[in-house]
């Protein structure tokens, strides 16, 4: 594995795209967590009235 | 919706220009890139790793900036923007961290060598990393808001030092560094005009983008402080 990539080395720069497309996406998931709260509380609000 | 569309194609573009242009050593055609001993194709990770540490850069500072403004105003908004866009500067500062050490592995050989530039960045995710702790430790909201402001100004102050002096000046392994053979600051090392203008496409994505992310971050933010606040009250 550790040859393969250091012979071709185009292959790290496609695993650290990867990774900062993970970073961004990993942000998006958080995000759509609290927007959900946000939601569920909202609805949760329109109940009780 | 334009600039959206213009950021997509602006940011797929670089993303297929970074990875499939070829590296030749003495580039004819626009979209060749010439070759830098010792790097070779690793060398195309600067479309990617680099933005990411100006991100944690541009981050940092419009935090800061929102806490001076806090400061000023008293508005817990800029507060919250502040927040939003330190938690954008962590996550990029992460980022940033991981690549540039599996770059690390397959150029100098181990993940982590406590390089200039490796070190300092571990110093500046460890202060930003007390800045979280001490806003989740205060309870009261001004108070936070103003003891955060005044932290993360101290704190920004650092990070020039950290990010663009300490690893110049010092001797080290990354490129940029003091003896770096391939001379000077990162950004002349060597490229030919087609690859200084993917980079610099590449930065203004990546920027468009984080501008994005810090608008949807930070309104998240107030709607979800605005409820909780309202469902105290109510």
């Amino acid at each position: 594995m550790e040859e393969f990539l250091s012979k071709n080395s185009i292959y790290i720069v496609m695993i650290i795209v990867l990774i900062v497309w993970t970073g961004i996406f990993s942000y998006m998931i958080s995000l759509d967590k609290r927007i959900k709260k946000v939601e569920k509380e909202m609805s949760g609000d329109k109940n009780e009235k | 919706m334009i600039w959206k569309i213009f950021l997509f194609l602006l940011l797929a573009f670089v993303s297929v220009a970074g990875i499939s242009f070829p590296i030749v050593e003495n580039p004819t055609k626009w979209y060749e890139f010439p070759l830098i001993p010792g790097l070779e194709e690793n060398a195309k990770i600067i479309f990617f790793h680099v933005p990411t540490a100006w991100l944690t850069v541009i981050a940092f500072l419009m935090s800061t900036l929102y806490s001076f403004k806090y400061l000023r105003k008293k508005n817990l908004d800029d507060d919250l923007k502040s927040y939003a866009s330190a938690q954008l500067g962590m996550i990029f500062c992460i980022l940033a961290t991981i690549t540039g050490s599996v770059w690390a592995k397959f150029a100098w050989g181990s993940f982590w060598n406590w390089d200039p530039r490796e070190t300092s960045i571990f110093a500046l995710l460890l202060i930003y990393g007390a800045w979280f702790a001490l806003r989740s430790s205060i309870e009261s909201e001004e108070k936070r808001a103003t003891l955060s402001a005044v932290y993360s100004m101290i704190a920004f102050v650092t990070v020039p030092f950290f990010i663009f002096i300490m690893p110049r000046i010092m001797t080290g392994l990354h490129p940029g560094s003091a003896d770096d053979s391939n001379a000077g600051p990162v950004v002349n090392f060597k490229m030919n005009g087609n690859m200084l203008l993917i980079f610099f496409l590449s930065l203004i994505g990546f920027t468009i983008l984080y501008f994005w992310m810090w608008r949807i971050g930070y309104k998240s933010i107030l709607l979800k402080d605005k409820l909780d606040k309202k469902l105290i009250r109510g």
